[in-house]
Parts: structure tokens; sequence; C-alpha cells
């Protein structure tokens, strides 16, 4: 879901970019080593501990056979991302090794772990040397105070009453507790105006659409590759970071969005990753 | 029309109808993207529409639009082309008519003027094509239904509408590929075994691609379930 942190915890190991790695929602994991290894966490502030004492996330870590890594439930966000050198050995579908519960894909690891169960990384032995995330790099935790949605605007947006376009704006949103990673949905004013009776439309990660309750909702990472609702247009691909983070409650914004920054700060990510497409 | 609904794809909307003929036009549009375009990700053809994905470091908008304004134009030109497009990806699946399997039959049936067998007959007589995939993972929409028995959703969608359930709407028709809700007249049903396997289910229908049904009885259903 929060890709940057997913990102930052390869990088970190010298991972390819699209090595597996855990995401752990709401904190709440405990594992033990077998084996002498590096691992790197990052994203939701979990309070990790290392055999008790303080580790720090955003960082390399080395631990020892016997050691044992908790993670607490999350104080602020709501996903960690936790990185082993390699990647974890997974089966993969479709070119992914993402899980899809609903589905039992992509067979090994296609669901949430259980309790005992032994988890595999392709070289624990590899030399990682110590690497950090720069202070400046590391995004705030949390995003309780409020986000802000870079909104393009696009599908049936012109058929939109002028209404309900201001009140996009206008109001405050705030993230529903009904959300997953499927698609985060936002409470607020009803906007009621849209065109029925549509043929379903193609979909991009962040794609708003407005369901039968007259309420918007933004395509995330699990969403399904067409929608037959009302479309407001997509919300800049790089937030969708921290909207992945934002607990139920949080606040959010819209704003007019600039296509062009938008698509040269992904071009930047995506460089400075080593993003590559299969 | 073309219109970007991300910073690095684009939305082309023939005006066609979202029919076969669509359909068979937006994939020639499809292929003619993924020949002149370089760094493309992914491409979504459903019904009249098109989505091209590309990369970020390599999207030149207007090359894109003046692109796809060509490629659009051709495939507007083009006859319609609604035979198998995809002639790898044919679909044959047997479907069971008998009314305990197939709960809205003798509605669909009545407001068609004719007898449950009648519309048994007219719906798994043609070769439909593929128009969309999507709603859930592995369902297809497939079309043109017989006009005769082209139905409306139902008023209230079921909240649990088994696996393998085949359903009509308008003048589509689709295959439930796992339980979950669902809103279409449910008029006959493909054993589940069909289904099971995951990755299967949601590889086996692409935009295209052609589907049979071949009506079986309730043994041979049976039977098949097993």
């Amino acid at each position: 879901m929060d890709q940057r942190a997913y990102l930052w915890a390869n990088r970190l190991l010298g991972n390819d970019p699209g090595a597996a790695a855990l995401e752990v929602t709401l904190g709440g994991l405990t594992l033990r080593f077998a084996v002498e290894t590096v691992f790197a966490l990052t994203g939701a502030d979990c309070a990790a501990t290392l055999d008790g004492f303080a580790t720090d996330a955003w960082r390399t870590v080395r631990a020892r056979p016997g050691q044992v890594l908790r993670l607490a439930y999350s104080r602020t966000g709501m996903r960690a991302y936790l990185a082993f050198p390699g990647g974890l050995d997974t089966d993969r579908a479709f070119d992914s090794a993402s899980s899809v519960a609903r589905d039992g894909l992509p067979g090994r690891l296609g669901r949430p772990l259980l309790e005992d169960e032994a988890l595999r990384w392709a070289a624990p032995d590899r030399v990682c040397p110590k690497r950090y995330v720069p202070p400046h790099l590391v995004p705030p935790p949390g995003a309780a105070s409020g986000l802000t949605l870079p909104l393009i605007t696009g599908y049936e947006w012109p058929e939109f009453s002028e209404a309900d376009r201001g009140r996009v704006f206008a109001a405050e949103w705030t993230v529903d507790s009904a959300s997953d990673r499927t698609a985060m949905r936002l409470n607020g004013p009803a906007l009621a105006s849209g065109p029925r009776a549509l043929d379903s439309s193609p979909l991009v990660d962040g794609t708003v659409q407005v369901t039968g309750d007259s309420r918007p909702l933004v395509f995330m990472r699990d969403r399904p590759t067409i929608g037959g609702y009302p479309k407001l247009g997509g919300v800049d691909p790089i937030v969708l970071d921290a909207l992945a983070q934002a607990r139920p409650g949080t606040p959010v914004r819209f704003v007019p969005a600039d296509l062009g920054t938008i698509r040269r700060a992904m071009a930047r990510r995506e460089a400075f990753f080593r993003v590559h497409w299969p | 029309m073309i219109t970007f609904p991300g910073p690095a794809s684009a939305l082309v909307v023939l005006p066609v109808a979202p029919d076969r003929d669509g359909i068979a036009r937006v994939l020639s549009l499809e292929r003619f993207a993924r020949e002149s375009l370089a760094g493309v990700r992914a491409t979504i053809p459903a019904f009249n529409r098109l989505l091209v994905e590309g990369a970020p470091g390599r999207w030149d908008p207007e090359e894109i639009m003046s692109t796809l304004e060509t490629g659009a134009r051709a495939a507007l030109r083009a006859p319609p082309k609604t035979q198998a497009v995809a002639a790898t990806a044919m679909v044959t699946l047997p479907v069971c008519y008998d009314p305990d399997l197939a709960p809205d039959l003798e509605q669909v049936a009545v407001r068609a003027e004719m007898s449950p067998d009648d519309v048994a007959r007219l719906h798994s007589a043609p070769t439909y094509l593929v128009l969309a995939t999507g709603f859930a993972p592995g369902f297809a929409y497939l079309g043109d239904v017989d006009a005769r028995i082209a139905t409306r959703r139902r008023l209230s969608p079921r909240a649990r509408v088994p696996r393998g359930a085949v359903g009509i709407a308008d003048r589509r028709t689709g295959v439930y590929p796992a339980e979950g809700p669902g809103g279409w007249c449910l008029v006959g049903r493909v054993p589940a075994a069909l289904f099971e396997d995951a990755a299967e289910r949601i590889a086996r229908f692409t935009p295209g691609g052609t589907v049979e049904f071949r009506p079986v009885g309730r043994k041979d259903y049976e039977a098949e379930c097993r």
C-alpha cells in the first residue's frame, strides 16, 4: 500500500525494488530469528524492539539467531514494512508476489501469516553495509493532522453539478473505517449529481469514484481493473502512500493538481528507486 | 475522446456502442497503441474504451495524444470485425438450465413471452465475445445477448450469488466466478468446479476471446460438479 516505505526497505538492503517483503497492518507481530541476518523496517511506527531493546526503523539492523523482534500495535500510521536480504521466498502469480487472501494467491504466502510459520528469504547471509534513510527523507509519522490530496479532475467530472464540484474542494473529508487495500472511503457531504447508468471504465491507482451512497472513494493497490460508478478524476499516485497510512477519522482535503508536475515527480521517484516493469 | 485519468495514462472512449462492434474496434486500437508507443506498461480494453498506461519517465502527452488519435480514426474507419478477435482464446462452458439452478429463468421467459426452454436455446445459441473483464477477478462481460431475452437487472441485487451462476443483464451475459453479491438475472449454472483454481479462473477470459455455452442436463451437470 505504502510503496515509498516498501521501496525504502528493499533499497536499504540492496534488494531488487520488487523483492517480496512483509506488510504489517497495525503492527502486532513477533518474529524469532533462526539465523544471523540483517533486516530493514519502515512505514508505520510500531515501537519495535529486538530482545526488548528499542530498535530503530528506516535503517538496516543486524539480528542474531534466537533474537526476538517485536512490533507493538502502531502508534501512528497503518502499515509497517519488513524486508529481508534477497526478498522473502514466496510463490508468484501473474508476475507478482503480492498476497490476495480472497483468491489464495500467489500460493505460498497468499494469505496472512500463521502462528509458528517459518519464513525464508533468499540471501540471509548477504553482507549488507550499514545504511539508513536520511532523516529529511523519512516521511513524517502518520497524518493525523490532515492530508492534502492533489486531484486531477477527469472522467465524469464535467457531468457533476457546479455545486458538487465546489463541494469536492471545499469540504473537509474524513477517512472512513470501511477502507481497505482496495479503496480508501471518505466521509463528507453527499455528491448526488453524478450521472447514472454508466458503462464501466478502466481505472488507475488513485481514481476517485462516487459510489451509490454518493460518497467518494479513492482506489488503492488492490483495486479492480474497471469501475461502473461516476468518477471525479484521480489523486496524485505518490500521495497514495501517505493515504495508505491514514487511520480512520483522518481529515482529508482535495486540491486541484497539475498533471505534468506529478508526472515529473513520479519519473524522479522511479529513477531513484530503479523501479522496473516486468 | 481522449483524456488523461492519471499522470502517465490515457483513456480513449470511441464514439461507438459498447457492444461486439465496439470491443472489436477497441482491440484494433489496442494493437496499434502497443505497436506504436514505447514504454507501454499495461492496456485495459473494456467495451468501447481503452486505457493505456505508460512509464512516467517516457510519457510525452502530445505524442500520446496524436498517436492515439491516429489509431482511433483508423479503428473507426475499419469495417467492424465481430468474429473471434483472439483465435487462441476460445472457451466452451457446460451450462445447466434446470429451473432449480436458474432462479430467474422463469421470470425472464415470462417477460420474453416464450418458454424457459426457448430462453435457454436463445442464450446458448451465439458465440459470445468477451467485451470486458472486471467487476470480480475472473468475471467476463459477454455479448451480445439475443435482444428477445435481454432483461433488466434485478431491482434488489442478491447478497449471495453462487459460484458458477450464469446471469443476464441487458444484452450481456456472464458467469459469476466466485460467490458474492450480484444483480443479474440468473438463468443457468456452470459447474462450480470449473472456477475452483484461482489462477485458472482469473486468467480464463480476455477481451476479444470467444465463449460458447454448451447446454447440459442435470445429470451431466452433477457429474461435472464432482
